[in-house]
């Protein structure tokens, strides 16, 4: 690498990410859900999106995966639909006709409706199997209906429990709320789910094991691990506001990213993360909820060791970064013929 | 003067004795002055905690009014009060204590196998959370799931006792199964707990025994920190604090009185809280649970905690952010003669502020001249080596000419080639503060060129910036080194550049280049002498000047360059313009090639002077070529008006095709949407159609005659949407990213039926700007001006706090002599930065040089 392009030492490339981030933050939309073309997931874009991100939220507002299958199954529409079938969640109120309930007994007549369960390919009988798999349940075939009986006894309870099992999934991925069928340019199917769930998807036959991609950190984190979880930071981010229209070099991203997992752990930009957990009591102070550092400072005894840019503006000294890193030392001997 | 460092700070509480030891003075009488206006003794502002008025002198130091830092003062308060702030931790004591031996709520065994772990932690190590006994201790957070898991205890392990349940009642009364624990007995309690079961609480028992959070003794603050103002009708005003003080002595000496007369238990009680409510509002008059102490004129009194917190706290507005001298503020204006490397500053200031000169053994002579001077650059002060700043006169001048000696400071007026900061609010990126030469100017305005006016993000319809001058020799050479806007051509976001040309100089550069433009030798004899150049180039075979032969003149000789491709290609070649017409993406802002590769290749200085040179020149081009716009060139013609309405009739139809579809339910929805939704989705995409087809019908039939389209054509200014919604029609208008929906049960308006489909109900306009609108298309109109309005003000606040979050989280990274990204308590964050090392400012650059 040429000196000449590589990063001044001391440079402050922290305020300089976020300067990048923060600036063209204005110019772009607060709306959060936005459609790719018509029939696409949603996912949320733009400011909202960045904001969860960065914020370190649990669960995205939308989850969303796309999913790429093996060779055998990639170009071929109809086994690409076999697929599909298998990740879409239904649940047993989705394929249902009508149903009666016996909130006194603890009964549930279940009428599926013929042409819903086709589309899902099920029968009856997979609903009755599944249900009688569950703990506290019998369930059997009663002509046309399925009939469920749980061994609950006050009508409170049953009814919770009635609600419950109609709201339980038949088929498909949990979570996986709703799946697209996309194709490529050089026609290759692959699917965009709304709602993720990475185990649950790697299960199912026929998907490219490798090439999962969701938008939750938390649960990339989980099953690949921080590195994953930091790359998707980045990755998400420049997504993100490269959709605005807007350039931001990866540099600046990637350094957020590894400043929110460079501790092993997401930690959110802010007062539950990185900023709240600053070694110096002023730096948090200055930041935000003012008197519980000061007053949880005392307790501890802690002590302020003044290495940070806010506490030395604060107390007036040089700050550490930039031209302050630098310090000057003069030979003693020069020192004399300068004072001549 | 230079004030002994500050290595660093801890944090304690102080005990009751260090109180007394920091105290001159025991308050006792609760008021503040008595009849003739003079500080009571013992009062709140007793004058040996300090004095503020000018003429008294401090009863503890003998200091007057500046010279008096201030002492402070205790009131003894005759019962215990809990301190407020600390009510939360004193609760938590109180549960992982024994009611009975007050020992910490552990067993021995489980003590020595924690103790050695915390001592770890303490000492900032860490701990290690696969040991199994460290899961009691979270990371990062000392005390609490330790202490959580405390409380559960039923019965102390040390004597057998069982634990009964405590409660806290915020803000700070605390009940034993239901039976209040009064201060006092708290007090005993915490004071039997031992240093060491402290210490396993992650609590330092050197900074704070728990039983100094219970108030025995109240710290004073001196009168320097809360001065009382007198108004103009003479009447003297007390601080919030002074007021609070009084208050908190009132209730105590009642307290007292009535405790000495043996007043019932019930009444002590009463009093006692009330000496507790007013300390606790003393502290923090935003306690939750509390009321609010106000003053008679019900506004909130400002105590200890409010003085500190927030934006307009303490550390936030004086700390953090502070005022300054050497600096101005006013209007600015534009100045196409400036440089982007220049400020116009209005003579009124340059006469007004000042930079040092230090005198030394080399200047003596020019500073003695300068002393001299009785015009414009003169000296306004002159700063003796003790730090005496005297103001140069007629009458002193020569006397001070005689004492002036090396060491001396004396402060000039500004003059041109001054390095003074200029910045625009809000401060978004370290664009908006940079380094410009100063030329000082008539006028009243701060000036600027119009290609630095994009880094600031001003404009000149009132925008105000701000002027500050580097006074030391290190804070001069930094802003001279680093932050001149000549070495910011290019952005640290992308690489791209920052400072361009825009609007008027596109099109004149249109003029100038395009391979048409003629010019005569006068024409082109003004255009070159203007930038400083006083040969010709190539004669034409038509005795005129080729505008591009006119432009290359100012480029390098050896300049070579290509960009794009098509009918956008341009071609420079050993500094000669061939093809091409230099448009945004070469010039101007969107991307700006031809400027990169001129920054890289001949630096900072040629570029700035580059930049000047073709603004001056492609304005000059406009000024003699001529371009306007007028009314005429948006007259709607016989064709666009017969397109127009073809565009309506065909959105129409479509539209109402598609809701014919839906009410016959053959509208198929979309996957994870309902009927009506697919409905709205597939009208919206329709509608939003007729806009882009006018603007395709347009740009197929105008030409660049029309000088409004030519603008919008070369990006000069202006787009083909503005034409559209200008001549032909406005289109969908959009609330909330949909269509209108709201108002009225089953319309917009009440001019329209219930569950009108049709398109004008939903905020479809045909009109256009040059025929009016109706009034229910103007409603429609303005529903949607008011929200992007109201959107655009709310995205300010939000991504101003996300970008506050951004630079507290990482203000400390900086990068290492290595590459490597570090923070300030050496942590590392990226082993090399961006992967590379690379500076981003330099990315597109490197990026061009690996391709070719």
């Amino acid at each position: 690498m040429e000196d000449e392009y590589n990063v001044a030492e001391g440079e402050p490339v922290g305020v300089v990410a976020a300067h990048s981030i923060g600036e063209p933050g204005t110019q772009m939309v607060l709306r959060s859900f936005h459609s790719a073309g018509i029939a696409s997931v949603i996912t949320t874009t733009g400011l909202p999106r960045i904001i969860e991100i960065v914020d370190g939220r649990k669960k995205p507002k939308f989850p969303m995966m796309i999913v790429r299958l093996e060779s055998g199954y990639s170009k071929n529409y109809e086994k690409v639909k076999e697929v599909w079938k298998k990740i879409e969640e239904v649940k047993i109120s989705a394929v249902l006709e009508r149903f009666e309930e016996n909130l006194k007994t603890g009964v549930m007549l279940l009428y599926p409706n013929k042409e819903k369960m086709e589309r899902y390919g099920i029968t009856p009988g997979v609903i009755s199997k599944r249900l009688a798999k569950m703990e506290g349940i019998d369930a059997s075939l009663d002509g046309d209906a399925i009939k469920v009986k749980v061994k609950e006894e006050d009508t409170k309870s049953i009814r919770t429990r009635f609600v419950k099992i109609r709201a339980s999934i038949v088929a498909g991925v949990k979570g996986i709320m709703k799946v697209v069928v996309q194709q490529e340019d050089s026609g290759e199917f692959y699917l965009t789910t709304s709602g993720s769930n990475i185990e649950g998807i790697m299960e199912i036959d026929g998907v490219d094991k490798e090439s999962i991609y969701s938008n939750d950190i938390f649960e990339v984190m989980r099953v690949y691990g921080i590195e994953a979880a930091r790359i998707l930071i980045a990755t998400e981010l420049k997504n993100t506001i490269e959709e605005e229209g807007i350039t931001v070099s990866f540099r600046h991203l990637n350094l957020v990213a590894d400043a929110m997992t460079h501790t092993g752990v997401i930690k959110s930009v802010g007062r539950h993360g990185i900023a709240g957990e600053k070694n110096s009591v002023f730096a948090r102070a200055a930041y935000e909820e003012t008197v519980k550092h000061f007053t949880n400072a005392s307790i501890f005894g802690e002590e302020d060791m003044l290495t940070g840019v806010a506490e030395n503006i604060l107390i007036g000294k040089q700050i550490g970064v930039g031209t302050g890193k630098v310090r000057l030392a003069v030979k003693k001997q020069d020192l004399k013929k300068i004072m001549k | 003067m230079q004030a002994e460092s500050v290595d660093r700070i801890k944090f304690t509480t102080l005990s009751p004795e260090s109180i007394k030891r920091m105290s001159v003075a025991k308050l006792i009488v609760a008021d503040t002055y008595n009849e003739d206006g003079y500080p009571i003794d013992g009062g709140a502002i007793d004058q040996r905690l300090g004095v503020i008025d000018p003429g008294l002198k401090c009863k503890t130091c003998g200091g007057r009014a500046k010279s008096c830092p201030g002492h402070f003062g205790h009131i003894e308060l005759v019962r215990p009060v809990i301190h407020p702030e600390f009510a939360k931790t004193i609760y938590l004591l109180l549960q992982s204590t024994c009611e009975k031996c007050y020992r910490i709520l552990m067993s021995e065994e489980h003590i020595a196998e924690i103790r050695p772990m915390i001592k770890s932690f303490v000492e900032g190590e860490g701990i290690n959370t696969e040991d199994s006994a460290a899961l009691i201790i979270k990371e990062g957070d000392r005390r609490g799931p330790a202490m959580k898991k405390l409380k559960t205890v039923k019965k102390c392990p040390h004597c057998g006792t069982p634990q009964r349940k405590i409660k806290l009642e915020r803000p700070t009364f605390f009940y034993i199964e239901g039976n209040r624990i009064r201060p006092d007995e708290i007090k005993d309690w915490l004071s039997k707990i031992t240093n060491d079961d402290l210490e396993l609480l992650g609590m330092d028992p050197t900074a704070t025994r728990p039983e100094w959070l219970i108030l025995n003794v109240l710290l004073v603050p001196p009168v320097n920190v809360r001065p009382s103002i007198t108004l103009e009708s003479g009447e003297r005003s007390e601080d919030d604090l002074t007021h609070k003080l009084v208050d908190i002595m009132r209730s105590n000496q009642k307290l007292s009185q009535d405790i000495d007369a043996g007043a019932p238990q019930i009444i002590i009680d009463d009093l006692w809280e009330l000496l507790q409510y007013q300390i606790t509002t003393y502290f923090n008059n935003e306690t939750p649970g509390v009321p609010v102490a106000r003053h008679r004129s019900t506004k909130p009194l400002k105590t200890l905690a409010q003085r500190l917190k927030g934006k307009e706290g303490r550390l936030r507005y004086n700390l953090s952010g502070k005022r300054v001298n050497f600096s101005a503020r006013t209007v600015i204006s534009c100045d196409a003669m400036l440089t982007i490397n220049q400020v116009g500053v209005p003579m009124k200031i340059a006469e007004t502020l000042t930079i040092p000169i230090y005198a030394t053994h080399w200047n003596m002579e020019l500073v003695k001249d300068y002393l001299k001077r009785t015009e414009y650059p003169i000296v306004l002060n002159v700063i003796s080596k003790e730090g005496v700043r005297k103001r140069v006169t007629e009458t002193n001048r020569e006397e001070l000419l005689k004492a002036i000696q090396p060491g001396y400071i004396l402060e000039r007026q500004l003059i041109d080639g001054d390095l003074a900061l200029f910045n625009r609010q809000p401060t978004l990126h370290r664009l908006s503060l940079m380094a410009h030469s100063v030329k000082v100017l008539p006028g009243k305005t701060l000036r600027l060129n119009t290609s630095v006016a994009a880094p600031y993000n001003a404009d000149f319809d009132g925008d105000e910036m701000n002027l500050h001058l580097p006074q030391s020799i290190e804070a001069q050479a930094e802003a001279r080194y680093l932050m001149q806007p000549k070495d910011q051509m290019l952005s640290p976001r992308d690489g791209k550049p920052t400072m361009f040309i825009e609007e008027d100089e596109i099109a004149g550069l249109y003029m100038l280049v395009n391979e048409n433009s003629r010019f005569t030798k006068y024409d082109a004899s003004r255009i070159l002498c203007a930038v400083g150049i006083n040969e010709l180039p190539k004669q034409g075979k038509d005795g005129m000047y080729a505008g591009r032969d006119i432009f290359s003149m100012i480029l390098p000789k050896d300049l070579d360059f290509n960009h794009g491709t098509g009918n956008r290609k341009v071609t420079i070649k050993d500094g000669k313009l061939i093809e091409g017409i230099l448009g945004v993406d070469v010039v101007g802002g969107s991307g700006g090639a031809l400027l990169r590769e001129i920054f890289h290749k001949y630096g900072a200085d040629f570029t700035e002077s580059f930049l000047k040179s073709m603004c001056t020149m492609s304005l000059i081009a406009a000024y003699r070529h001529g371009i306007t716009i007028s009314i005429k060139d948006y007259y709607e013609t016989e064709a666009m008006s017969r397109e127009k309405n073809r565009i309506i009739k065909d959105a129409e139809d479509k539209a109402n095709a598609i809701v014919e579809r839906y009410r016959e339910k053959k509208l198929e929805a979309l996957p994870g949407y309902s009927r009506k939704e697919t409905l709205e989705l597939e009208l919206r995409v329709q509608l939003d159609i007729a806009r882009s087809v006018a603007a395709k019908f347009l740009e197929n039939s105008l030409t660049p005659e029309n000088n409004a389209y030519l603008m919008a054509v070369i990006k000069a200014r202006g787009n083909i949407l503005n034409f559209v919604q200008t001549s032909m029609l406005l289109g969908q208008q959009a609330v909330r990213g949909r269509r209108p929906s709201r108002g009225y049960n089953g319309r917009i308006l009440p001019f329209f039926k219930r569950n009108d489909m049709r398109p004008e109900a939903k905020g479809f306009i045909k009109s256009s700007y040059l025929e009016g609108l109706t009034p229910v298309e103007l409603y429609l109109h303005a529903m949607g001006s008011r929200d992007s309005a109201m959107t655009k003000s709310l995205i300010t606040a939000v991504s101003g706090y996300l970008q506050r979050r951004l630079i507290n989280a990482m203000q400390d990274f900086y990068a290492d002599g290595q590459g490597a990204v570090k923070d300030a308590g050496g942590a590392l964050i990226e082993t090399l930065y961006g992967g590379d090392g690379m500076d981003p400012m330099m990315e597109q650059i490197a990026a061009k040089k690996k391709r070719n």
